[in-house]
C-alpha cells in the first residue's frame, strides 16, 4: 500500500461528504493530516473547503501553513495570485473583498514574504510593480530595500515600452506611489541629485496631468451634447480620463499641485534646501527663493550647485504653475471638453479705448516711443528691432479686463504676473538660465501649446512685438487648425482666429499698420455679425478710467463676435486715424475714419468735428463709398450742411463716379444741378438707412472695400 | 461557636440560619485572616452548619426543624446575596466548602438538594461567584454526585420548562469553568446506553454551540488546573473530551435505534437534526485536539499527560462492539442504513483515535489500538489508523516537516516490524512509488488478525 493511495482516499472521502455534510468532510481531513502531515493535497482540499466557504479565518491560516509547508507548489502561488490580484483591484465584489480579508489574516511577515515572492513571479512590469507598492505600503521597512529599485524599474519601463507621454502607468505609480514613500523614508540616505531626478520627474507628470487636453471621447461627447448642454451627464463625461493600462479610479489624480508641493516640500527638506521649513504655498516659495538669488553671486562650488537647484526647480514649478492657471482662464478649451466651458477664450492685445482721442495724444505717444521713426510725410518706418523699447515699454503696463465677464480676472491677472516673475528670475543669472533651459528641453516645454500661449502673451506684455509675432506664428504650426463644423457655435474658428487677432494688435503696435489691417480683416471675413446693436456697457465702462491712461495699456479682449468685431473696427481706426490727420491730405484715409467713426457714436465726435475742419481746409473732400457706408444721422446732416452755403459749400464727391459724371457734364448747361439733385436723393434715401445695423454695414464695408482698405495704407 | 447554638435555638428556622451564615462569614474572615494553615472549618461550625441550615435533627430527641418552601426560597435568597457581596475568593471559597462539601453522612442528602437549588438558581439569575465555586466543587467532589447536580440542571432548563434553555446557555459567558464542568458532567451522565440517558437534543444543540464559539472552552478547567494529578480519585475526567467522544461515536447507532418507534409513525423530525448536530461536536472535538500539541509542550506536559484515559477507550470499543453486534442480531438483514450507521460510528472512533494520538491527549501506541479494537468489525478508516501511516512515503513535493508535533512522540510500532519480514524487499524510498507497492506486505504485523486491507480503493 502506498501513501499516495492512502491520501487519495481520505481526499476522495472528504470529497464526497462536503456538500451533505461538511464537518464529517472536515473532520475526515483532519484525521488525514495528522496521519499524512506532508501530503499537500490534503491540506489544499481544506482550504478550499474554507475558501469556497468564504471563512477568512480558518481560511487565512490553512493558507498560511501552505505557504510555509509547500511553498514550491504551483498550485499555491496560482492562489496567492488570485489573492494579490484581489489586492491591486478596486473590485468591489464579494468575492474580491472576501480575498482581501483573507490576506489580511495572515500575520505580517507571511503577507511580506507572499507579497516579495508573488511579485518575483511576476512577469508584467505594471504588475509587479503594482504588487511591490502592496508590500511598500504595508511595510515600511521594506522601503528602504526595494524603494529606489522600485522606482528605477517603473522609470526604465517607460523607456523601454516606448511610453511617449510622461501621464502614463508607470509614471503615475512611481510619482503618487512610490516616490512619496522612498522620500518620506528617514531611513533612506538618496544622493541628491536622485533627490532632483525625482522631483522632476514628479513635476513633469503632475504638470503634464494638470494640462492634459480634453480625452478624444470626452470630445465625441462634448460635440453630441452641443444640442442639450443642459443635461447632467455632461459635467460628469468630462470628468472622465483613464491614463493607458490603469482603472479609471486609478486614474484620477487629487489635487495634483498640492501632492506636487508636498513632494517639493519633502524634496526640499531632505536636500536641506535654505529656510525651507514648511513651504505653506508657491507664492511663499516664490519669495523664498527670489530672496536666496542675491546670494547667488558670491557662492561657489556644491553650495553654489545646491542653490542653483532649489532655485531653478522652485522658480521653474512656480512659473508653470502660475502660467496654467492664467492660460487656463484665458483658453479654457485646452483643458476641458467643449461643454464644461463657461467662460470663453480670451485674447490679450493693445487697448483701444483711446482711439476715439484726440490725435495728438497719440503721437505724442507715438513720438515718445517710436522715437526714431520719420513722421514728416505720415509714414511710420518700422524698426529692426524693438527690444530695448520693449524692455521700457514692459514695466508697469496695464492689463484691463471687463470685471463682469471675467469673475476671476484678479486671480488671472495676479497668475499672469506671478509667471511673469518666475520667468525673470529665472532668466536673471546664466547660470540659472541654463538649468532651467535643460528642464524645457527634457520635458520639451516647446511643443506646450498652453505654454506656449503664455510665454506669447508675456512677450506681448514684455512689449516684445516683433518676437511676439514670431511666436505667434511658431503657434499656428503646432496648432492644429481645427474645423470649423467642429463647434456648432463658431467657437472653434473664433478661437483660430485668435492668433491672427493678436497678430494684428502686434503689428499695430509696430507701426505696421497695412500687416495689420490685413490681419484684421481676415479675421473680420470669418465673423458674422450679430443681429442686435451692441450694448454701451463695456464702452463706458472703461471710459471713465481713460483719463488715468498711458495709452500703452493693454487688454483682456473676450473671443466672441460681439467683442471681436468691434475690436477690429476700432483697431483699423486707430491705423488710419494717424495717417488722415496729417499734413498732407489723404482723402480715403479721412473717409474710412469718418465710415469707422460711426461705431461707438458718439464717442468719435471730436474726430470726426476734426475731420470736418480738416474737410472745410481743404475746401472739398472726394470719398465715394460715402453713401454706401456713412447712415449715421448727425453725420449725414453735417455733410449736407457743409454743401450750403452756410457751411462753406464744400465740394463732396460722395458719389460712385461722381467725378466721372462732372467731367462728362461740364460742356453742358445745368449739369451741377442734376449733380446736386443726384446727392440730394442720395442723402434722403441715406437718413431712410439709419436704422440698419450699424455691424453690418460696417462688416459689409470690411468685406467689400478690404483691397483698397490694405492699399491705402504704405 | 457553641454560645451560638443557644442563640439560634429559640430563633425561627429562617433567622436562625441567617444568623449562623453571618456568623460563618466573620468566622472564615477571621481565620483568613489570622493565616491558620491549613485554613479549615472545624467540625462544631460543620455541625452548627448541618443542624442549622440544611435541618438535619442532631438526635432523635431533637425536634425536626423544616422550612416551608416560601422560607426555603428565602433562605436561597440570602445565600445567593451572601456570596454575590463576599469579595474575596478565598473567603468565598471556604463557605462554599464548609456548606456543600460532602461529609458522607445523613446530611449529605439535604446538603445535595440546597446545592442543586443554589446552582440552578445561581443560573437562572447569573450569580457569577456562585457559578466559580460550584466549578470547584464539581471538581473535587465524586462524581456520581456531580452527575445528580447536573441532572438537576437539566431536568430544570431543559426538560420541566420548555423555552428556559437560552437561560442556561448564558452560564457559557457567566462562567465557563462552570460551563466546562457541567459539560463534563452531562457527558458523563448521558452515556447513550438507553433513551433516558441519552441527551435531550436542546442540551446537545447548547452544548455545540458553545464549543463550536469557543473551542477551548473544553480545555478550560485542564488550562485552569496547576498540576496534573491533583484530582480526587473518581471525580470527573478533567476535561469532557472522553465524554464527548463517547457522545458522537455512539450516537450513529444510539439515535438510530431511538428513531425506530417515530419513523413508523412517519416523524422523525429530531433525528437529521441530532445527526448534523453529532457531526459538528465531533469536528469541533477533533479541533480541540489539534489545540492540544501547542498547550501541552507550553506546559511541559507532551507525551507525559493523557488526557484521554486508555481505559475510558478500551471501554468505548468494547461498548461500540456490543452495540454493533445488537445492532446486527436486531435487525436481522443489515439493511442500507445501519450499515452506513455503524460505518459512521467506525469512522468518528477512527478519527478519533487518530487525531487524538497525534495531538498527545492519547498516550499509546498503535499496537495497543489495534488490541482493545481487534474485535470490532472493518473499516477502511479505522484500517488505516490501526496500521499507521505508510513511512516510506514519496511524496515528490514536500520534504519532512518540522510542523507535526506528533512525529517525534507517537511512536509508529507497524514500521519497527517491516524490516524484519522475510518477503520483504529492502527498501529503496525513491524507487517504491507507486508501482512498486504491491511487493509491501499489506499488513504484516496482521497477520491471523481480522484486518485483511487496507482501504480497499
Amino acid at each position: 500500500m502506498s501513501a499516495q493511495k492512502d491520501c487519495e482516499f481520505l481526499v476522495k472521502r472528504a470529497r464526497e461528504l462536503v456538500s451533505d455534510d461538511p464537518c464529517a468532510a472536515k473532520a475526515w481531513l483532519i484525521t488525514a493530516r495528522t496521519l499524512y502531515p506532508t501530503d499537500f493535497n490534503i491540506q489544499y482540499e481544506m482550504y478550499i473547503i474554507e475558501r469556497n466557504a468564504e471563512r477568512t479565518a480558518s481560511a487565512g491560516r490553512l493558507l498560511y501553513d501552505m505557504f510555509i509547508n509547500f511553498p514550491d507548489q504551483p498550485i499555491v502561488w496560482r492562489e496567492i495570485a488570485v489573492i494579490t490580484a484581489a489586492l491591486r483591484s478596486d473590485s468591489q465584489e464579494k468575492h474580491a473583498q472576501f480575498l482581501r480579508a483573507l490576506f489580511e489574516t495572515l500575520p505580517g511577515r507571511v503577507q511580506c514574504e507572499m507579497l516579495l515572492k508573488a511579485t518575483e513571479q511576476c512577469f508584467n512590469t505594471l504588475e509587479k510593480a503594482e504588487m511591490l507598492l502592496l508590500l511598500l505600503k504595508r511595510f515600511p521597512e521594506s522601503v528602504v530595500q526595494h524603494g529606489v529599485n522600485l522606482g528605477e524599474t517603473l522609470l526604465e519601463a517607460e523607456v523601454s515600452e516606448n511610453v511617449e507621454s510622461p501621464v502614463n502607468c508607470f509614471r503615475k505609480l512611481f510619482v503618487c506611489d512610490v516616490l512619496p514613500l522612498v522620500i518620506s523614508n528617514m531611513d533612506m540616505r538618496l544622493p541628491a541629485s536622485l533627490m532632483q531626478k525625482y522631483i522632476l520627474k514628479a513635476a513633469e507628470f503632475y504638470i503634464g496631468y494638470v494640462t492634459r487636453g480634453p480625452s478624444a471621447d470626452m470630445q465625441i461627447q462634448g460635440s453630441q451634447d452641443g444640442a442639450t448642454l443642459k443635461s447632467p451627464g455632461v459635467s460628469r463625461g468630462s470628468q472622465r480620463y483613464v491614463i493607458d493600462g490603469l482603472s479609471e479610479k486609478s486614474s484620477v489624480v487629487a489635487e495634483p499641485w498640492e501632492r506636487l508641493l508636498d513632494v517639493l516640500t519633502m524634496v526640499g527638506a531632505r536636500c536641506e534646501w535654505q529656510g525651507d521649513k514648511g513651504q505653506r504655498s508657491y507664492i511663499d516659495m516664490l519669495q523664498r527663493v527670489k530672496e536666496l538669488c542675491r546670494y547667488l553671486p558670491g557662492l561657489e562650488g556644491e553650495t553654489r550647485s545646491r542653490y542653483y537647484s532649489q532655485v531653478v526647480i522652485c522658480a521653474a514649478l512656480v512659473l508653470f504653475r502660475s502660467a496654467f492657471l492664467y492660460v487656463s482662464a484665458v483658453q479654457p478649451s485646452l483643458f476641458q471638453g467643449v461643454a464644461g466651458i463657461t467662460s470663453g477664450p480670451w485674447i490679450l492685445v493693445e487697448d483701444l479705448s483711446l482711439v476715439y482721442s484726440d490725435v495728438e495724444v497719440d503721437r505724442g505717444m507715438l513720438k515718445h516711443t517710436h522715437k526714431k521713426r520719420k513722421l514728416a510725410d505720415g509714414r511710420e518706418k518700422t524698426m529692426s528691432s524693438d527690444d530695448e523699447e520693449g524692455l521700457g515699454k514692459g514695466r508697469g503696463r496695464h492689463i484691463l479686463v471687463n470685471k463682469t465677464e471675467m469673475p476671476n480676472w484678479s486671480e488671472t491677472l495676479e497668475s499672469f504676473r506671478t509667471a511673469r516673475e518666475s520667468w525673470d528670475l529665472l532668466h536673471s543669472h546664466d547660470g540659472l538660465e541654463a538649468e532651467f533651459k535643460k528642464i524645457c528641453s527634457a520635458w520639451k516645454t516647446e511643443s506646450w501649446l498652453w505654454f506656449r500661449i503664455f510665454v506669447t502673451d508675456m512677450i506681448i506684455y514684455q512689449g516684445h512685438y516683433r518676437k511676439a509675432l514670431s511666436s505667434l506664428h511658431q503657434m499656428a504650426a503646432v496648432q492644429q487648425p481645427q474645423p470649423p463644423q467642429q463647434s456648432p457655435t463658431g467657437q472653434a474658428s473664433l478661437e483660430h482666429h485668435r492668433a491672427l487677432i493678436q497678430q494684428a494688435s502686434c503689428h499695430y503696435a509696430l507701426g505696421e499698420y497695412r500687416m495689420a489691417c490685413e490681419k484684421l480683416l481676415d479675421v473680420v471675413s470669418g465673423l458674422v455679425p450679430p443681429n442686435s446693436e451692441l450694448t454701451k456697457a463695456t464702452e463706458d465702462h472703461s471710459r471713465i478710467k481713460s483719463k488715468t491712461r498711458k495709452g500703452n495699456d493693454l487688454r483682456l479682449l473676450p473671443c466672441t463676435t460681439r467683442a471681436v468685431l468691434p475690436f477690429c473696427l476700432q483697431l483699423m481706426l486707430a491705423c488710419f486715424k494717424l495717417r488722415a490727420f496729417t499734413d498732407s491730405r489723404d482723402d480715403l484715409s479721412l473717409g474710412h475714419v469718418v465710415v469707422l467713426l460711426q461705431l461707438d457714436w458718439p464717442q468719435g465726435e471730436i474726430l470726426f468735428l476734426k475731420a470736418v475742419d480738416k474737410i472745410c481746409q481743404q475746401g472739398s473732400f472726394q470719398y465715394e463709398n460715402f453713401f454706401n457706408y456713412v447712415t449715421n444721422i448727425d453725420m449725414l446732416e453735417e455733410f449736407a450742411y457743409l454743401r450750403t452755403p452756410e457751411g462753406g459749400r464744400i465740394q463732396l464727391e460722395l458719389l460712385p463716379n461722381q467725378g466721372m459724371l462732372i467731367k462728362h457734364h461740364t460742356v453742358t448747361r445745368g449739369i451741377t444741378k442734376g449733380v446736386k439733385e443726384d446727392f440730394r436723393l442720395a442723402m434722403e434715401r441715406q437718413v431712410s438707412r439709419c436704422g440698419e445695423n450699424l455691424l453690418s454695414v460696417l462688416h459689409r464695408f470690411c468685406i467689400n472695400e478690404k483691397i483698397i482698405i490694405v492699399q491705402s495704407l504704405p | 461557636m457553641g454560645d451560638i447554638r443557644q442563640s439560634l435555638l429559640p430563633r425561627d428556622v429562617l433567622s436562625a440560619a441567617k444568623e449562623l451564615l453571618y456568623h460563618l462569614d466573620i468566622y472564615i474572615c477571621n481565620m483568613v485572616q489570622s493565616g491558620r494553615q491549613p485554613p479549615q472549618v472545624d467540625t462544631k461550625t460543620l455541625d452548627l452548619i448541618e443542624e442549622f441550615i440544611l435541618h438535619t435533627p442532631k438526635d432523635r430527641n431533637a425536634p425536626v426543624r423544616r422550612m416551608s418552601a416560601l422560607q426555603e426560597l428565602q433562605l436561597l435568597e440570602i445565600m445567593c446575596s451572601c456570596f454575590q457581596e463576599q469579595s474575596r475568593d478565598t473567603v468565598r471559597q471556604l463557605m462554599f466548602s464548609a456548606l456543600f462539601n460532602l461529609q458522607g453522612n445523613q446530611a449529605d442528602e439535604s446538603r445535595m438538594a440546597l446545592l442543586s437549588k443554589l446552582v440552578s438558581m445561581a443560573v437562572a439569575v447569573g450569580r457569577v461567584p456562585i457559578l466559580e465555586c460550584a466549578a470547584t466543587w464539581l471538581q473535587r467532589t465524586h462524581r456520581v454526585y456531580c452527575v445528580r447536580l447536573a441532572q438537576v440542571l437539566v431536568d430544570d432548563y431543559c426538560s420541566m420548562v420548555p423555552g428556559s434553555g437560552p437561560t442556561l446557555q448564558n452560564i457559557h459567558s457567566a462562567s465557563p469553568r462552570f460551563c466546562c464542568q457541567f459539560i463534563t458532567a452531562v457527558t458523563t451522565l448521558y452515556d447513550l446506553t438507553s433513551e433516558e440517558l441519552t441527551p435531550p437534543l436542546e442540551l446537545l444543540q447548547m452544548i455545540v454551540s458553545w464549543i463550536q464559539d469557543d473551542h477551548r472552552l473544553v480545555l478550560i478547567t485542564f488550562l485552569n488546573s496547576p498540576l496534573s494529578g491533583s484530582q480526587p480519585l473518581s471525580s470527573l475526567d478533567v476535561t469532557p473530551l472522553g465524554g464527548l467522544i463517547r457522545w458522537c461515536v455512539k450516537a450513529p447507532l444510539a439515535y438510530r435505534r431511538d428513531r425506530k418507534p417515530t419513523s413508523s409513525d412517519g416523524s422523525s423530525d429530531g433525528a437529521p437534526d441530532a445527526a448534523r448536530l453529532f457531526s459538528a461536536l465531533h469536528l469541533s472535538v477533533l479541533q480541540v485536539f489539534m489545540l492540544l500539541p501547542t498547550i501541552l509542550n507550553e506546559k511541559g506536559l507532551f507525551g507525559r499527560l493523557a488526557l484521554l484515559q486508555m481505559e475510558s477507550v478500551a471501554a468505548l470499543t468494547s461498548d461500540l462492539s456490543r452495540l454493533l453486534d445488537q445492532a446486527d442480531k436486531h435487525t436481522h438483514a443489515a439493511t442500507a442504513d445501519a450499515h452506513a450507521a455503524s460505518q459512521l460510528a467506525l469512522d468518528r472512533l477512527a478519527q478519533a483515535l487518530q487525531v487524538a494520538m497525534a495531538s498527545g491527549a492519547l498516550l499509546c501506541s498503535r499496537e495497543d489500538l489495534r488490541a482493545i479494537c481487534s474485535r470490532l468489525p472493518h473499516n477502511n478508516l479505522l484500517q488505516l489508523v490501526l496500521s499507521g501511516p505508510v513511512m516510506y512515503y514519496n511524496n515528490i513535493h514536500t520534504p519532512p516537516l518540522a510542523y507535526s508535533p506528533h512525529a517525534a512522540h507517537s511512536p509508529i510500532p507497524s514500521h519497527a516490524a517491516i524490516p524484519t519480514l522475510p518477503a520483504h524487499t529492502p527498501h529503496t524510498p525513491l524507487a517504491t512509488h507507486p508501482a512498486s507497492h504491491a511487493q509491501y506486505p499489506a499488513q504484516p504485523f496482521m497477520s491471523g488478525m481480522p484486518f485483511p486491507f487496507r482501504p480497499g480503493h
